[in-house]
C-alpha cells in the first residue's frame, strides 16, 4: 500500500515537473513573421514594428489575387515604442488582443540610424530568449526598418517572409549576404571579427513601396560602420567560402562582346603566416569552376587559345572582387573575413601580441590572392548564334 | 499494481463461491444395464421430453429375433445415413444373423464387425457417454441383454460451406476460411499438412455447452511444453459455455488486464497451418470460424499470410508501412493536439498560417475537437459494424459528407482535424490483429498530449514500451524479436526476406530450428570443371 502511494506521488510529480505548462491554441496566437527595430524620436528609446500574420485572411487575399491597399491585407503592422525590447514588445498586449509569438518570426530588421547607436542591446533578447530563433535573418535597412514591413510583396504575401525568401536566395548571385542570428551573434561577440548582415532599401514609385536588396551592412563592434555594394559583397562571399553560384561577366578574347560564366563551384583556403620580421599576412586560395553560359559576340571560343583566356579573365574579375571588398574592408577598419580568428587559431602565441592593436594592423595586413579559375562546359552548343563566318 | 489489487479482490470471490458450488454436480455414473427395457426407460426419462429425440425400437434377424433400439436426435444426423446403413442391414438384410454368434462373442462387436456399414462406430459402457455422444449427433443402438451400446457416427447437419474468408482479404493465396463447424476446419487444416506428425488432440469444455475444443500442434517442430501448458490452462476451465474462441482465450490468455492481445485468432487455414509450422499451437472451437494459435508475438500482428505470397522487396516495404501505420494510427491525433496547443514552433510556418487559418474560428480547444472526431469515428465505426446490410451505405454518406464536410463548412472543426482523423481511422485497419489495443491507446495519447504536449506523449509511448516488452505469452516474450533481441528471427520482422534465406524457425516458438536446407537460392548450376 506504501508503495502505491508513493509510485501515486511520483506519476504526479511527473504531470507537475514539466516546463511547458503553457497550453496555448492557434487561435490564441499572433504569429509574428516579422520584427523591425528604430530609433524613436525621444532619445534613447527603440521604436518596435511588428509583422503579424493574419491567418484568416491569407485564403481571401490568395482567392482575389493579392490584397495591397485596403483592408484586405493578410498581415497587421503594429508598432511601439519603449525603452528596453522585451518590455516593448509585452506592451503590445496592450492593444493586440492576442500574444506575440516569436518562434516564426523570419527576419529582424534595424533601421540604419538605430544600427549606427548600436544594436547591442536589442541582440540580448534575440540571442538569450528561448522562443527566438537562431535562425532568423538580421537585415539592416536603409532608412526607416518599419518600411521595409510594410513594402508590397509580390509572390508572397506577407512582406516580412518575402525579404526572407529574397535573402534565401542569395545564391543565384552570391552577390547578398545571409546573416542569422546565429553568425550576427558570434561576430558580436568576437573580439576582432565584425559582424555582417544584409542590407535592404524600400524603393518608391509614388504609392507603392518595394524590398530590394543592395548589399552589405558592415558594423565594427556593434554600431553600423559602412555598407558593401552587390559586387563587394561577392568579394567577401569568394573569401567567407559562400559563394554557390553566380554569373562572372568577362569581355571576350577578341574584345568584341562580353562572356557571362556561371560558376558551378568555389573553395576558399586561408592560410595565415608569418614573414621573417614576424608581421603577419594571409595567404587566400580560391579555386573555382565555372561552365560557359552566354555569349554576346560572334568569336568561335572552341580553341585553346581562347579557353585560356577566358580562364585568365575569369580569374581577374574574382581577383578584382575580393580585391575591392578588401579595400572597403580596410577603409572601414573592419576584419569582416574573419582574418583575425584564423591567426590566432594558427598563432595563438602571436595573436596575443596582435590582439590589443588588430585595429590599426588589419588595414595594413598583407593578404596574398591567389585564384585558380577552370572552365568547364560550353552548354547545349559550342558556337555562337551567328551564321558560320567562312 | 492496481492490477494486483484487482486480481487479489476478485481471486477471493472467485475463490469463496467455487468452494461453495465444487459439490459434485457429476452425471449418473452408472452403467448401462442388460435389460433393454430399463435402459429404454432410463433415456426417456432423460431425453424424452424432446420433440427432436426419436427412439426406434426394432428387432434384428429374420428367424431369431432379438430386440434392439435405437435413439437420436433429429436435427443432429442424416436420416438417410441411418436408414440405409443402420437399419437396412440389421432389418431387412439380417438373413446371416445368428443369435448364437452374437452370443459367443457375449459382446456387441459382432453387430459392430459384420452389420453395421457405418465408418465411426465406437463402444460404449457408461449411460453418461451414451448421453454425450447422441447430443453431439451420433445415434446410440441398444440391443437387448447387452450391458453394451453402439454410438454411431451419424452426424450431418446444415452447415455453411467454405467461403472466402470475410475478415482477413487477401490478394494472392488461397481463397478459403473456416466454418463452424469442427470437423470441416479440421479437415481444413489436414489437407495443408499432409504428415503423420500433426496431432489434433480433443477435448470438451463448457459444463453445459459441452463444446468440442481441439488442440492441433506438429509434433517434433513444437515445443512440448507449451503443448502441456494449453493443455493445463484449458484444463482448468469450469464454466458454463464457450459460445466462441474469444471464451477460451479470455481463460488462457497470459495477460488478462493488457490492453494487448496475447492469444492470436485467425480464420484462415494457411494461417493458422504457417503458425503451426513455425512451432505454435493451434486451438480449434466447435462452433466457430476464429481459430486461436498461441503463442502470439506482438510482430506478428503486422505480418499477413500475403507477404509470403507475394516476393520479398513488397513484402518488406509493406511491413514497414504497418509498422508506420501502428505509429500513425495511435499517434497522430495525439501529435496533432501537441503541435497545436504546445509546440507551435515545431510546425513549418507555411503550413502554421494554413494550421491557424483552419483554426480560426472555431470554438473548441484542440484537445477537445479531436476527442470528439475519434468519438465520431468510433461511433461511425461501430454503426457500420452493427448495421444490417442494406442500410451499410446510408452510414458513409451520414459519415462522409454530414459529419465530415457539414462540420468544417459550419465552423465547427478545423478541416484538418479532419484530415488527420481520416488517416487515423484508415491506418488503423492496416494492422487488423491490434485493432482493439490501438484504439485505447490512441484515447490515451490523445489525453496525454492534451495535457502535457510532446512530453505526454512521450511518457505515454515509454510506458507502453515497458508494458510490451514485460509481456509473455505461453512462455514468449511478446515483444521478441525486438526485446529481447533476436537477430535471425529479425529477418521475418523488419524485413520479409526471401524464404530461401530464412533456414530456421524462430528460436523463441521451436527448438527443432531448421526448417529449410541452406543454399537453396535458385541460380545456374555450377559447371564442374
Amino acid at each position: 500500500m506504501r508503495k502505491l502511494v508513493f509510485l501515486i506521488m511520483l506519476m504526479a510529480g511527473i504531470f507537475r515537473l514539466v516546463g511547458c505548462w503553457n497550453r496555448r491554441e492557434l487561435d490564441q496566437l499572433a504569429i509574428v513573421s516579422g520584427i523591425a527595430i528604430d530609433q524613436a524620436e525621444e532619445k534613447d528609446k527603440i521604436k518596435v514594428t511588428a509583422q503579424i500574420i493574419k491567418p484568416g485572411d491569407i485564403q481571401i487575399t490568395g482567392e482575389s489575387g493579392g490584397g495591397g491597399g485596403g483592408g484586405g491585407k493578410p498581415y497587421l503592422n503594429v508598432t511601439n515604442t519603449g525603452d528596453t525590447f522585451f518590455e516593448t514588445l509585452m506592451r503590445f498586449t496592450h492593444f493586440v488582443d492576442r500574444r506575440l509569438y516569436l518562434p516564426h518570426n523570419e527576419v529582424l530588421i534595424f533601421g540604419d540610424k538605430m544600427a549606427r547607436s548600436g544594436v547591442h542591446k536589442c541582440m540580448d533578447f534575440f540571442l538569450r530568449d528561448a522562443e527566438t530563433r537562431l535562425t532568423t535573418w538580421v537585415v539592416v535597412a536603409k532608412g526607416e526598418a518599419g518600411e521595409v514591413l510594410d513594402a508590397k510583396a509580390e509572390l508572397e504575401k506577407i512582406p516580412a517572409m518575402n525579404l526572407s525568401m529574397l535573402i534565401d536566395a542569395y545564391v543565384a548571385t552570391s552577390e547578398v549576404i545571409a546573416s542569422n542570428v546565429n553568425m550576427f551573434g558570434q561576430r558580436l561577440m568576437s573580439k576582432t571579427t565584425a559582424p555582417i548582415a544584409s542590407l535592404v532599401e524600400v524603393e518608391k514609385t509614388g504609392e507603392e513601396k518595394k524590398a530590394r536588396l543592395v548589399g552589405t551592412a558592415v558594423f565594427r563592434k556593434d554600431k553600423l560602420v559602412g555598407y558593401l555594394t552587390l559586387t563587394e559583397t561577392r568579394g567577401l562571399l569568394w573569401v567567407l567560402n559562400k559563394v554557390r553560384s553566380g554569373i562572372i561577366v568577362v569581355q571576350e578574347p577578341d574584345g568584341k562582346g562580353e562572356v557571362s560564366l556561371e560558376i558551378l563551384r568555389a573553395k576558399c583556403e586561408l592560410t595565415p603566416g608569418l614573414k621573417n620580421d614576424g608581421t603577419p599576412y594571409i595567404m587566400v586560395k580560391i579555386k573555382e569552376e565555372a561552365n560557359l553560359g552566354e555569349e554576346r559576340g560572334s568569336a568561335n571560343l572552341m580553341s585553346m587559345e581562347a579557353w585560356t583566356i577566358l580562364e585568365k579573365h575569369q580569374a581577374g574579375v574574382i581577383r578584382h572582387e575580393i580585391e575591392s571588398a578588401l579595400a572597403k574592408a580596410r577603409q572601414l577598419k573592419a576584419d569582416i573575413f574573419g582574418f583575425g580568428e584564423e591567426i590566432y587559431k594558427k598563432y595563438p602565441a602571436v595573436w596575443k601580441k596582435l590582439e590589443p592593436h588588430w585595429d590599426e594592423i588589419f588595414p595594413e595586413l598583407e593578404v596574398k590572392i591567389a585564384v585558380e579559375a577552370d572552365l568547364r562546359r560550353t552548354g547545349l552548343t559550342t558556337r555562337p548564334a551567328v551564321p558560320e563566318a567562312g | 499494481m492496481l492490477k494486483k489489487i484487482l486480481q487479489a479482490l476478485h481471486l477471493r470471490k472467485i475463490l469463496k463461491k467455487g468452494q461453495r458450488k465444487e459439490q459434485p454436480v457429476e452425471q449418473d455414473q452408472q452403467r448401462l444395464s442388460r435389460d433393454l427395457e430399463r435402459n429404454l426407460a432410463l433415456f426417456r426419462a432423460i431425453l424424452g421430453k424432446n420433440a427432436d429425440f426419436v427412439l426406434r425400437e426394432f428387432c434384428i434377424g429374420t428367424h431369431e429375433k432379438i430386440r434392439a433400439a435405437l435413439f437420436y436426435f433429429e436435427g443432429l444426423v442424416y436420416r438417410e445415413f441411418i436408414n440405409e446403413y443402420v437399419l437396412m442391414p440389421l432389418m431387412y438384410e439380417s438373413q446371416h444373423f445368428s443369435i448364437q454368434d452374437l452370443k459367443r462373442g457375449n459382446s456387441i462387436s459382432y453387430l459392430q464387425e459384420q452389420f453395421v456399414s457405418i465408418g465411426g462406430t465406437q463402444k460404449i459402457l457408461r449411460i453418461e457417454e451414451a448421453l454425450n455422444n447422441c447430443l453431439y449427433g451420433q445415434a446410440i443402438l441398444l440391443v437387448d441383454g447387452f450391458a453394451e451400446a453402439l454410438a454411431l457416427n451419424t452426424k450431418g447437419w446444415a452447415n455453411r460451406g467454405v467461403e472466402e474468408p470475410k475478415t482477413e482479404a487477401l490478394v494472392r493465396g488461397p481463397r478459403e476460411g473456416f466454418t463452424e463447424t469442427l470437423g470441416l476446419n479440421i479437415s481444413l487444416l489436414r489437407r495443408k499438412i499432409h504428415h503423420p506428425d500433426f496431432v489434433i488432440e480433443e477435448m470438451q469444455i463448457g459444463e453445459k455447452t459441452r463444446t468440442k475444443v481441439c488442440i492441433a500442434y506438429l509434433n517434433g517442430v513444437v515445443n512440448p511444453e507449451v503443448v502441456e501448458e494449453v493443455r493445463k490452462r484449458l484444463g482448468r476451465i469450469k464454466t458454463d459455455a464457450i459460445l466462441e474462441s474469444g471464451y477460451l482465450e479470455q481463460f488462457i490468455e497470459d495477460a488478462p488486464f493488457s490492453i494487448f492481445p496475447t492469444v492470436a485468432n485467425s480464420e484462415r487455414p494457411d494461417t493458422v497451418a504457417a503458425k503451426m509450422l513455425e512451432g505454435r499451437v493451434s486451438i480449434i472451437t466447435d462452433g466457430t470460424p476464429m481459430v486461436l494459435s498461441v503463442p502470439m508475438l506482438f510482430a506478428s500482428s503486422f505480418q499477413s499470410p500475403e507477404d509470403y505470397y507475394s516476393r520479398p522487396y513488397y513484402a518488406s516495404m509493406i511491413r514497414w508501412i504497418r509498422y508506420l501505420c501502428f505509429f500513425i494510427t495511435i499517434s497522430a491525433p495525439a501529435v496533432y493536439v501537441a503541435l497545436t496547443t504546445f509546440h507551435q514552433e515545431l510546425i513549418p510556418t507555411p503550413l502554421l498560417m494554413t494550421m491557424a487559418a483552419a483554426r480560426e474560428g472555431t470554438p473548441f480547444p484542440a484537445l477537445i475537437e479531436v476527442l470528439l472526431m475519434s468519438v465520431v469515428f468510433e461511433i461511425l465505426r461501430e454503426a457500420g459494424v452493427r448495421l444490417p446490410r442494406p442500410i451499410g451505405s446510408a452510414i458513409s454518406i451520414v459519415g462522409a459528407l454530414v459529419i465530415g464536410q457539414s462540420a468544417v463548412s459550419a465552423g465547427l472543426i478545423g478541416a484538418p482535424m479532419v484530415i488527420v482523423v481520416a488517416i487515423t481511422a484508415i491506418a488503423s485497419f492496416v494492422i487488423p490483429a491490434q485493432t482493439d489495443a490501438v484504439t485505447i491507446l490512441r484515447f490515451i495519447l490523445i489525453i496525454a498530449a492534451g495535457f502535457m504536449g510532446a512530453y505526454g506523449i512521450f511518457i505515454v509511448l515509454l510506458g507502453l514500451l515497458i508494458h510490451l516488452a514485460s509481456l509473455r505469452s505461453f512462455g514468449v516474450p511478446y515483444f521478441a524479436p525486438f526485446a529481447p533481441v533476436n537477430l535471425p528471427a529479425l529477418k521475418d520482422t523488419m524485413l520479409r526476406a526471401p524464404l530461401w534465406a530464412q533456414i530456421t524457425r524462430p528460436k523463441m516458438l521451436s527448438k527443432n530450428r531448421q526448417r529449410t536446407k541452406a543454399d537453396l537460392l535458385p541460380r545456374p548450376e555450377r559447371k564442374q570443371p
